[in-house]
């Protein structure tokens, strides 16, 4: 079955089903389980950067009121590489005896050198590193070295102007609003262990608890109901779930532990930072011919590159001569999580920012410089998949472009760079991106029609904040002439089957398939069932439409509670899973930043915001403009305000809070206006990481535009805004 | 948090009877907004904790004919949206208007706002032993010390006083009234903090079993404002703040005070700015270069060098402000 051609309730605006719950507090987080007699669990953590435990004694803790239990995570000569490695966990009666016993355990640690801050970690050759192990190998690490061919010959042959830059952001974190972590219970006989986890991934983290206590998977259960953010950064128990489970065991009692506000700064997830050196080179019309970058960036104590390396330049990935070459500067921090698109907001700020410079140094408009170097629409592709992203990139971009430029009244707002009178001085600025967002299974979904008229959606998928719940209804609501308001949705569930980890904005378009296709298994299971109920109605004949199963044959229409009715004792139930065709990926999205910039004091305020973004068939509209203006937020913070601080003599993050690691409230954010482009030929697309990659790259072009000088590195802070404006004099 | 014993006195006489005569042991506990976050960080560990809930007497603000007197346990919310305090002290109502959040300010009190701990981030870090804890050395000085002082006079601790109330009214001459254990004194305010420098000292200068029990403001027709440098709008800190006040004579300004916050381990009383602009009309032109005289003897750190601009520029705009000008900088 396809998507509906005609849509009564898909692509409207349809509120959160559990809005209500959530703005008053009955919605029930993972935070919020309290079983009876709990018992709470707290996390010793290594308070050096890099260290070798020498000793633990723990022989104090029996004295410690409240005292229950302890689990030693790390042994004595074992190495903790970041300050925040897990050394040992304790539960106790209250929260506030298990911070107690915290302090009443001793470790003794040989201190070890480590490296907090990249400049000094790249200083470190091979037998001077931090990371342990054996030799000390080096902090650093090829990421990647790619030149398009004869590169150094003919770059540059035929170019008039040529820019060189340098751009970055730093480490981050994820900051997710609900800590990571969980509560742990176990049946009597210890035989089945629940669960209640903020997590992204329901049945992929009741596997792994499953596995790590060698039980039987359906012996967890993992319940997921409400979730607080997540952004790439819970796909599993983690340690502390682990541990939890541990100490629940242990205890035979149930036990909760959740990060405290520090510890999801300091361990609960980092996007690695990404510094650059751009050359981009071009002719007087403003075609770019050759781009080059060197760049670096830490993902933390672990590894992994901190760009996207095969998407630099980012979005004009035809141009001609492209030069790149990525460094991974490995540190003793935490090891960075995928979050919200990972490596394309780092790719977005080397690449877009560049490009306005570029546009500054030939005269041109940026959007002309975009549209210039947009790359094509791929022929090969509008042969094989016209619907794709490949092949309409061009047109979908420009027709983006087109938008925005009217929402924003580019054309009487914008002014050359530096150019504007007064302190205060306003300046747009553009980025563009690119997001897969494609769906998959498997996402097995149940739907039960009772016949008191009840519709039931059942998955084990989970919500992570963005509306899967009344995504699920919209769809159920569409096919079986409902509103949404009349389906139950029950998902965050393990026991309802397996479904996929809510990552690379798969979960709509992984999921909203598999409840079309339950719709439809079970709309023909329905009206088989009432068929010969209906006076005999021939099945083919029946259609459902608003409110009513329609006879064609003789135009009787049955409301659907009637209609329900007849089916008796016996409900009807069917599934559906996701398949190829109702889905697909590849998106693009076009953001504008306006920013008021005050030159005497380098504060930045953004002050209004366009995001025009594609995302295939949309399902709610409400909860995709709420998407996009989340990316936006996001990603304001990210351009403004974001930035985890690691002191060089302590190896330790000076800023692991929400009061020096700071936030903008709503007086910092600008006004957000959203427009979709709805392309249901497209099938649907995932739309949550998308809006927050260009964010932060259009407002650096914004201030650019606005003070004439570039802002080199995020977050654009009055320190290094001023800076700028000094270098300009 | 380590367990302690609650005290909830009546007056500020028994309040002051429970404290002892060392830091660390016992401490006064008012809206909590401070003292409970040390605690949950470890940083304070009292065995005793006195709360001023009970004691009413250090409630209220009284306008009187030739004072203002605002009990310490008067919350920031009430000076703030207090009609008669915004329009004779508006430096005091506005900044205290833009301190934390609704729910600091609902809490906060003022004599707390007055006797906060500093908010360095090696001092508040359980982990990191300062010198105002028992360690030998302070971090920020070539550490991450872009949120600290630019003004010092050889302290060993650079923090920045966390007081915004503090500057206002220095600026506007007011006083505490302390109760001590032999009785009550009044300390000029601008005589009230000091820059501590070991774990046996504070940010200012009571004992530690005395507390401030009342602030006083002279009456006066003193034009006056604050104006802080923030780089978030929402929850922050102010990177720097100026508070002026001045009398306005035709001879141009007279008897100016220009006092600035979160530049120096106390708040700090810009004399050479103020000489600056005594018997000048207010003008851009003539507020800037009292900023400038404000910020000459700046000797910032390794990252705080910014600030010393800030310093200029928070002058210039309260001046502007305080003498009801264009603010020049509002678009």
């Amino acid at each position: 079955m396809p998507w509906p051609t005609t849509r009564r309730v898909i692509g409207t605006k349809v509120s959160r089903l559990d809005g209500p719950e959530k703005a008053t507090g009955r919605a029930k987080y993972s935070y919020d389980i309290n079983r009876p007699g709990m018992l709470h669990a707290r996390i010793l953590r290594s308070h050096y950067a890099h260290a070798r435990i020498k000793n633990i004694d723990t022989s104090a803790l029996e004295k410690v009121p409240g005292f229950r239990a302890f689990h030693i995570i790390k042994n004595a000569g074992a190495e903790c590489r970041f300050a925040g490695d897990e050394v040992l966990a304790v539960c106790a009666d209250t929260e506030e005896h298990a911070e107690d016993c915290l302090r009443a355990v001793r470790v003794d640690y040989d201190e070890l050198p480590h490296a907090v801050k990249e400049a000094d970690a790249r200083r470190l050759v091979a037998g001077q590193g931090t990371l342990g192990g054996a030799n000390n190998p080096a902090n650093t690490q090829a990421g990647g070295d790619f030149a398009t061919a004869n590169f150094d010959a003919q770059a540059y042959q035929g170019t008039s102007h040529q820019i060189e830059g340098t751009y970055g952001a730093p480490v981050i974190s994820h900051q997710c609003l609900e800590s990571h972590g969980l509560v742990a219970e176990w049946n009597q006989d210890q035989s089945e262990l629940t669960v209640w986890a903020s997590t992204q991934a329901v049945p992929n983290t009741a596997n792994q608890l499953a596995q790590n206590f060698k039980i039987p998977a359906a012996r967890v259960r993992c319940i997921t109901h409400y979730m607080g953010g997540g952004f790439g950064s819970k796909f599993g128990p983690d340690i502390q779930g682990t541990v939890c489970a541990e100490l629940a065991r242990k205890t035979r009692a149930p036990v909760k532990l959740m990060l405290d506000r520090a510890e999801e700064v300091t361990v609960g997830g980092q996007r690695p930072s990404a510094y650059g050196t751009v050359k981009v080179a071009g002719n007087r019309q403003g075609d770019i011919r050759a781009f080059e970058v060197d760049c670096y960036g830490s993902p933390g104590v672990g590894g992994g590159a901190t760009v996207n390396f095969n998407l630099l330049p980012y979005v004009y990935v035809t141009v001609p001569f492209i030069k790149r070459r990525h460094q991974i500067v490995r540190m003793n921090v935490q090891t960075a999580r995928a979050m919200r698109a990972p490596g394309h907001p780092q790719n977005c700020i080397l690449t877009d920012q560049a490009l306005d410079d570029l546009a500054a140094a030939v005269g041109i408009n940026p959007i002309e410089m975009r549209l210039r170097n947009l790359p094509p629409n791929d022929p090969n592709a509008l042969k094989t998949a016209p619907n794709t992203y490949m092949a309409r990139r061009n047109s979908i971009y420009r027709s983006q472009i087109e938008i925005i430029r009217k929402m924003c009244d580019w054309d009487r707002v914008w002014h050359p760079p530096g150019r504007g009178d007064g302190v205060v001085k306003t300046g747009l600025g553009m980025a563009l991106h690119t997001w897969g967002g494609g769906g998959r299974g498997p996402n097995p979904t149940r739907i039960t029609i009772s016949a008191d008229g009840s519709v039931l959606v059942q998955s084990s998928s989970q919500d992570l904040g963005t509306g899967q719940r009344t995504v699920a209804a919209i769809v159920t609501a569409e096919i079986f002439g409902l509103e949404p308001t009349d389906i139950t949705v029950q998902i965050g569930e393990s026991q309802h089957g397996p479904s996929t980890p809510s990552g690379g904005s798969t979960t709509c378009p992984g999921t909203a398939p598999a409840i079309l296709r339950a719709c439809e298994a079970t709309r023909a299971a329905f009206l088989a069932a009432i068929a010969p109920r209906l006076n005999n109605a021939q099945v083919d004949d029946l259609v459902i439409e608003r409110g009513n199963i329609l006879n064609r044959a003789n135009n009787e229409r049955t409301p659907w509670r009637q209609a329900c009715a007849r089916l008796g004792q016996n409900p009807v139930q069917a599934t559906g899973d996701w398949a190829a065709g109702l889905s697909d990926q590849g998106v693009g999205g076009v953001q504008v930043a306006e920013v008021k910039v005050d030159t005497e004091t380098g504060v930045v305020r953004c002050t209004r915001f366009w995001a025009v973004q594609d995302c295939g068939l949309v399902i709610n509209k409400l909860c995709c403009e709420s998407q996009v203006a989340g990316g936006v937020i996001m990603g304001v913070n990210y351009a403004l305000f974001e930035e985890c601080i690691y002191d060089r003599a302590t190896g330790r993050q000076v800023n692991p809070d929400m009061e020096f690691y700071k936030l903008g409230g709503i007086q910092d954010m600008p006004q957000i206006y959203v427009h979709m482009m709805d392309m249901p030929e497209r099938g649907v697309i995932g739309i949550g990481e998308p809006p927050t990659i260009s964010t932060a790259a259009a407002v650096g072009n914004a201030v650019f535009n606005a003070i004439g000088v570039r802002v080199e590195q995020a977050p654009f802070t009055p320190e290094r805004v001023l800076a700028a404006l000094a270098r300009r004099k | 948090m380590k367990n302690f014993t609650y005290f909830r006195p009546t007056t500020p006489e028994q309040a002051v009877a429970l404290l002892e005569n060392r830091w660390g042991n016992t401490e006064l506990l008012a809206g909590g907004t401070d003292l409970h976050d040390l605690q949950k960080e470890y940083v304070a560990q009292p065995a005793r904790v006195v709360s001023l809930s009970g004691v009413n007497a250090l409630a209220g603000i009284r306008v009187e004919e030739k004072s203002v007197r605002i009990g310490a346990g008067a919350k920031l919310a009430d000076i703030a949206n207090h009609a008669e305090l915004k329009r004779l002290f508006p430096s005091l109502t506005d900044a205290a208007d833009q301190i934390g959040g609704p729910q600091i300010r609902n809490m906060g009190t003022l004599g707390g706002n007055l006797c906060q701990r500093n908010r360095c981030w090696y001092f508040r870090d359980e982990h990191t032993n300062c010198l105002l804890k028992t360690g030998q050395r302070c971090f920020a000085l070539d550490g991450e010390n872009k949120y600290h002082a630019i003004f010092s006079q050889g302290h060993r601790c650079v923090i920045v006083n966390p007081s915004t109330l503090a500057p206002a009214l220095i600026a506007l001459g007011a006083s505490a009234v302390v109760q001590g254990p032999n009785g009550r004194r009044t300390i000029e305010l601008g005589r009230f903090f000091r820059a501590p420098g070991a774990n046996n000292e504070r940010e200012h200068v009571l004992e530690a079993n005395d507390m401030v029990v009342e602030v006083t403001i002279p009456r006066s027709n003193l034009a006056n404002a604050s104006y802080e440098v923030r780089h978030k709008q929402a929850y922050d800190w102010p990177l720097v703040q100026a508070a002026v006040s001045f009398e306005r004579g035709d001879g141009g300004v007279r008897n100016p005070r220009v006092v600035l916050g979160h530049v120096a381990p106390t708040p700090h009383v810009a004399e050479a700015a103020a000489r600056s602009i005594t018997g000048q009309a207010v003008s851009e032109a003539t507020a800037g270069a009292a900023g400038r005289a404000a910020a000459q003897d700046a000797k910032p750190l390794s990252q705080n060098g910014y600030k010393v601009k800030l310093v200029e520029v928070a002058v210039k705009r309260a001046l502007i402000i305080a003498a009801g000008q264009k603010r020049y900088w509002e678009v």
